[in-house]
């Protein structure tokens, strides 16, 4: 049967797997000790049964199992981000009233982020920071396409209506 | 502006016109900067291979890297259950379903009352098998050894040797196969036998006798019981060899012999109770000497003048 234990397989499957979990729970739950903690105990879950996991099912294992760790225990904390350095160019191209205002920025869109319910939080910072496509964030918490598109919308939404303080 | 809109912005799915109209909106430039702003973000840092090693210590620690194979005896130990499961289940209806069976040893006899009241005495060292379950439809049951029957008026009875068959209505007698020998005795009623194929009618007050495969004649039985009803073995022209055999069955003992003609025919009875009786019983007529040690008999040709 194709399935993970063999040893070469599950290594595999966790380096292409935990960052995105890790960042997954941490955006659900604003807790990057939480988040370490739900990638061990799904990978040694997913161990333990790895002769029922399929390599194919072994990503929404993961996520099953990482997703049901908190629920309804963990009391959701505030999300934070580092921001990368916007200049491509020369180190201050831009006015230090401009690098202001964008830190300020910043710190708005934080708060509004914190401030999304859960599910748009991580749905939207999956797929803006690390990319997922809609189909593959629909895939990995159970959901439809369009599902996740509206929770996209609507996170944007009032991302924006907060941003502005309407 | 289609549904959810917004998603389909960032994914580029809006048309021409729609894009054109979204960028041409108020609100705009704010989503605009967010988007930027969000692509700027970076999630804290996750060592993918540190985590890998401290799974891997932790499996170690916990030895969780075998656990794979504690599942093993876990399903060997299901398999292992399931098959006893099903020998458990098969065996409860096999048994169920067994044949009656009884066993006399050597130097031992038995009676037996069949479901429906026929008797059956077994002689040492015999067996009678029997199906309980089918006795009302089928009155028929296997011989290994010697036995009396009473058989209770009825439909067919049917016993079975393996060197013949002996069938009944309701009557008396007496089956008994050895090794090469196979004798019906009928005390009352009417008894067919089927040996090699043929059949025989044995009237009350007759034997049928097979010694080694051939068919020898014997006297009317005069008494109304086999003799070892009486605890006495009775013979009538039967080669010694074959009453020695008795003997042991009926002692236990092991007979041995000595420069003696185990075909010579002996007609008489010996005790099934007293063996230095049964001995003299014996020997004397044939002539012979007898030395009797625990559980040996010797017999051995006397000096014969």
């Amino acid at each position: 049967m194709d399935n993970v234990c063999e040893e070469r397989t599950f290594s595999s499957v966790f380096k292409t797997n935990s960052k995105t979990i890790f960042n997954y729970i941490y955006y659900k739950y604003g807790n990057e000790e939480k988040a370490h903690d739900a990638v061990q105990e799904a990978f040694v879950k997913l161990w333990e049964n790895c002769a029922k996991v399929t390599t194919e099912k072994a990503k929404s294992y993961l996520y099953t199992v990482a997703n049901n760790l908190y629920l309804n225990v963990l009391k959701a904390e505030k999300v934070r981000f580092k921001y990368a350095e916007q200049h491509k160019g020369g180190a201050s191209a831009e006015s230090p009233e401009f690098v202001l205002e964008e830190k300020e920025f910043q710190q708005k869109l934080d708060g509004a982020l914190n401030a999304l319910p859960e599910n748009q939080r991580t749905t939207f910072l999956l797929n803006r920071v690390d990319g997922k496509k809609y189909a593959e964030i629909a895939a990995l918490e159970g959901v439809s396409v369009k599902a996740i598109e509206k929770r996209m919308h609507l996170a944007l939404k009032s991302l924006r209506e907060k941003i502005e303080g309407i | 502006m289609q549904e959810n809109y917004l998603a389909k912005w960032l994914n580029g799915e809006l048309t021409e016109s729609e894009l054109a109209d979204f960028e041409a909106s108020e609100e705009y430039t704010a989503y605009k900067k967010i988007v930027e702003a969000s692509n700027k973000m970076e999630a804290p840092n996750f060592d993918t291979d540190a985590a890998w090693n401290t799974f891997k210590e932790r499996d170690t620690k916990s030895n969780s890297v075998t656990k794979v194979v504690p599942l093993q005896p876990y399903k060997q130990f299901l398999r292992i259950a399931a098959v006893i499961a099903v020998l458990l289940t098969g065996s409860y209806f096999y048994v169920n379903s067994l044949d009656e069976s009884f066993t006399t040893a050597m130097a031992e006899r038995t009676e037996i009352t069949l479901p429906d009241n026929s008797q059956v005495t077994l002689n040492a060292d015999s067996k009678v098998t029997y199906s309980a379950k089918k006795w009302d439809t089928k009155r028929a049951l296997e011989l290994e050894g010697e036995a009396f029957f009473k058989v209770a008026k009825g439909k067919k009875f049917t016993v079975t040797t393996a060197a013949g068959e002996v069938a009944v209505l309701g009557t008396q007698f007496n089956v008994e196969h050895r090794p090469n020998f196979f004798e019906v005795t009928c005390y009352e009623g009417l008894v067919r036998v089927t040996y090699a194929d043929q059949e025989y009618k044995l009237p009350a007050g007759n034997s049928f006798v097979v010694v080694n495969g051939t068919l020898v004649t014997a006297d009317k039985p005069t008494a109304s019981e086999p003799s070892w009803m009486h605890n006495e073995s009775e013979f009538k022209s039967i080669p010694l060899r074959y009453v020695l055999n008795e003997l042991e069955r009926q002692y236990g003992i092991t007979v041995s012999t000595k420069n003696i003609d185990t075909a010579q025919l002996f007609t008489g009875t010996f005790s099934n109770t007293n063996l230095k009786l049964a001995l003299k019983s014996i020997s004397t007529p044939s002539q012979i000497e007898y030395e009797l040690s625990e559980d040996n008999v010797l017999f051995y040709a006397g000096n014969t003048p």
